[in-house]
């Protein structure tokens, strides 16, 4: 690792609005040191459909958070979210080769490919492969299965993919502005790693991102992410649904969504009303604040349903210990943790950085690109490091002698 | 060994998406990105270029040294060394002391030695010796210029030295003698020896300061100076004239000279018509110049001074004299 440290650009492009943290990574520790945020045009539902709207923007953050952090950024971290993000499983085994049934690397390496080989639709790019524990004759094995002793290993991989298109219209936008994206993570996997600990992870949590355009969440079991997946609603389906049940416009309703929507309808007096602006100027109005509680919370409880209906069968009370952890710009929606508990029957909570995260950071909305940078270091370090055992002096003289 | 299978499929990844720098979608951030990037790049190689270049010309001057002349810049003997200088120093008297050996080379020459040689020599004030290729020394003389003499012992016998401004005192090579035995002499000096040369003589500024002042704007008077006493400069700050009809003339170091040699021409106008024996005219009192005149009898000098010794012929007071006002200022000869 060179001295100079390398300064890592994390980049979250939401429907709401554009995010860019600047971290200074030196080999061993990472510390944030700017920060840049643009109100988001030309992106609909985490998609990009206005290149130079998305560009322009996009952009005018990585400025504001180079000039924030006094350096040049060097690469960049990229959030992935949207409609075309797709995941399935898939799994292979193998019988371990050796006749003292020692499990060895190149049985580990020959399980990975093949559980990881799957032909994909024309037009489709992997984004993640993820890893679920290892099995050694059915037996879980949380770490490396590397000298165990069995005669079958297994493993899975929860396989991430999207739409190229759509992935390349991200990527291009950030090569808009001379850097290159070093790395592309999901941004539930970026939230999620954020919001649960280790401990949580390894007994079962279900990480909720609610955004703006779409909603994200990843299900932990076993200390890994088993599941991922996006559904392509978010808090602005909650202001439209109050423009359109109250006859306001977009400013208006989302007015009244931040001031007095609910996750849960908790007035009982239907007379009971609100003032729209509370000025009492031309144009101001009044409310029943049981019907906006009840627009909010309709909606919110059916983008809760449509989770668990997507989680299917790899959602249960019993497998998810750690409960819900919420977050995003929409967690702040008073009585979310509430009905998320309700909803899947277990414990709720809305997600908190960690301690060491600075008070300007603290805020939901910050926890994907927080998560962007420290996952996607971690995620680095991972990949780089078979390759800096092949590069070393061993690894040149098993690649002479054929050996792996 | 397990082997991986074949005809496993393998799925096109994220990475695989090429990653163009394509201007047209830059916005202007991103381009000027683009260019700073550029340039970094053109300068770093710029600067490495420089650094190569710089490295290959300090090599280049490292292997060009005096061994790399050619034999015949090395085989042609010296010519004559060329002497070029202010003073009047022969050149034969040079090639005598820089005592290069007969047929040496140009190159052989050791220009800081030979120059040390030079400057050995007192009357050499500064020499500059350069190499005028392929075969001529050229030497560059500045010399020393008397402005009095001084008796000193040489050798063991006393003989007349010169003496310059700066008080270094030398031989004189190459001198008219009839110039140098007009100059006056040093005298109420002390000597003081550092090995075998003498030191400079201190307080010959003053002094050479009043000959060159009188030499130029009083040559009357200056022809008639014999000597020059710098008994009492050291603790009177006065210099003692002695003239070669006897007068003893006294100025003040502190004071301007040129006024001081006014009022003595002034009174040398008077005195000069006057047949005394000896007189003393001191300038050192500002306007109120005392002189001392013992006159002289009918018979000259000589019967003069026989006479004083037994008629006291002259004043016991002396007479002031006040200079007239147009004395007072300037006054041209």
């Amino acid at each position: 690792m060179s001295s100079r440290p390398t300064f890592i650009g994390a980049v979250e492009i939401g429907t709401s609005k554009i995010t860019v943290l600047v971290g200074e990574y030196s080999g061993r520790e990472l510390a944030i040191i700017g920060r840049g945020e643009c109100s988001a045009r030309g992106v609909i539902k985490g998609a990009v459909v206005d290149f130079k709207a998305a560009s322009d923007c996009t952009h005018a953050a990585l400025q504001q958070a180079e000039r924030d952090a006094g350096e040049s950024i060097d690469r960049v971290f990229l959030a992935q979210t949207g409609a075309h993000l797709e995941g399935f499983y898939n799994e292979a085994s193998v019988n371990v080769a050796s006749a003292d049934n020692l499990v060895s690397a190149a049985d580990i390496r020959t399980v990975c490919h093949l559980a990881k080989a799957k032909e994909l639709p024309a037009g489709r790019s992997v984004v993640h492969h993820i890893r679920r524990p290892f099995r050694v004759d059915g037996r879980l094995v949380p770490g490396s299965p590397e000298n165990l002793v069995g005669q079958r290993l297994e493993v899975g991989y929860w396989t991430v993919h999207g739409q190229e298109q759509r992935l390349a219209d991200n990527i291009h936008v950030i090569r808009g502005f001379n850097l290159e994206v070093k790395e592309l993570v999901l941004s539930s996997l970026a939230s999620g790693h954020m919001v649960t600990t280790p401990e949580e992870r390894q007994q079962g949590v279900l990480a909720i991102d609610v955004g703006a355009g779409t909603t994200d969440f990843v299900l932990y079991r076993d200390g890994a992410p088993h599941t991922t997946g996006v559904v392509t609603v978010g808090g602005s389906h909650l202001t439209n649904d109050l423009a359109i049940g109250l006859r306001l416009t977009e400013t208006q309703a989302d007015k009244l969504k931040l001031r007095f929507g609910r996750a849960d309808v908790v007035t009982r007096d239907k007379a009971q009303k609100v003032w729209l602006d509370g000025n009492f100027a031309i144009g101001d109005r009044q409310f029943p604040q049981q019907t906006i509680e009840q627009i909010t919370s309709a909606r919110v409880w059916e983008l809760l349903e449509v989770v668990r209906k997507r989680l299917g069968g790899a959602f249960s009370p019993e497998t998810c210990a750690g409960g819900v952890v919420l977050t995003g710009g929409t967690s702040k929606l008073p009585g979310l943790a509430e009905a998320a508990a309700r909803v899947f029957g277990v414990p709720a909570h809305v997600g908190e950085a960690p301690q060491w995260v600075h008070e300007n950071l603290r805020d939901p909305g910050y926890h994907t690109a927080l998560g962007l940078l420290y996952y996607g270091v971690s995620a680095q370090s991972e990949d780089t490091a078979p390759d800096r055992q092949a590069r070393g002096v061993w690894g040149q003289v098993r690649r002479i002698f054929g050996l792996h | 060994m397990t082997q991986l299978p074949p005809n496993v499929p393998i799925a096109r990844h994220w990475r695989d998406i090429p990653q163009p720098v394509k201007p047209r979608t830059m916005s202007r951030g991103g381009r000027w990105r683009l260019a700073w990037s550029a340039l970094r790049v053109v300068g770093g190689v710029g600067f490495l270029c420089g650094l190569a270049w710089a490295g290959w010309m300090i090599v280049g001057a490292m292997a060009e040294s005096s061994r790399s002349l050619p034999d015949s810049a090395r085989a042609i003997p010296m010519r004559a060394p060329e002497v070029r200088t202010d003073g009047v120093l022969p050149p034969l008297w040079v090639s005598t002391v820089l005592a290069v050996r007969p047929n040496a080379a140009l190159m052989e020459l050791d220009l800081e030695q030979l120059r040390r040689r030079l400057l050995s020599e007192p009357q050499v004030l500064s020499a500059t010796l350069t190499r005028s290729f392929p075969d001529r020394l050229i030497v560059t003389l500045s010399e020393r210029t008397p402005v009095a003499r001084v008796m000193a012992e040489v050798d063991g016998e006393t003989r007349a030295l010169l003496v310059a401004r700066d008080g270094v005192m030398f031989v004189g090579e190459g001198h008219d003698p009839v110039g140098v035995a007009a100059l006056p002499l040093i005298e109420g000096a002390t000597l003081r020896k550092l090995g075998d040369s003498y030191l400079p003589i201190e307080g010959m500024g003053a002094a050479a300061e009043l000959l060159m002042r009188a030499h130029l704007e009083a040559e009357h008077l200056y022809r008639s100076w014999r000597s020059v006493s710098l008994a009492r400069l050291a603790s009177d700050r006065e210099l003692e004239v002695r003239t070669v009809t006897g007068l003893k003339v006294v100025f003040s170091a502190n004071a301007d000279y040129f006024r001081q040699l006014a009022k003595l021409d002034y009174l040398w106008e008077k005195v000069a018509g006057v047949p005394v024996a000896q007189a003393r005219i001191d300038l050192s009192l500002g306007r109120e110049v005392p002189v001392y005149l013992e006159v002289a009898p009918p018979g000259g000098v000589d019967q003069a001074k026989s006479a004083s010794t037994k008629v006291p012929a002259r004043s016991d007071k002396p007479s002031f004299m006040t200079l007239p006002a147009a004395t007072k200022g300037k006054r041209e000869f």
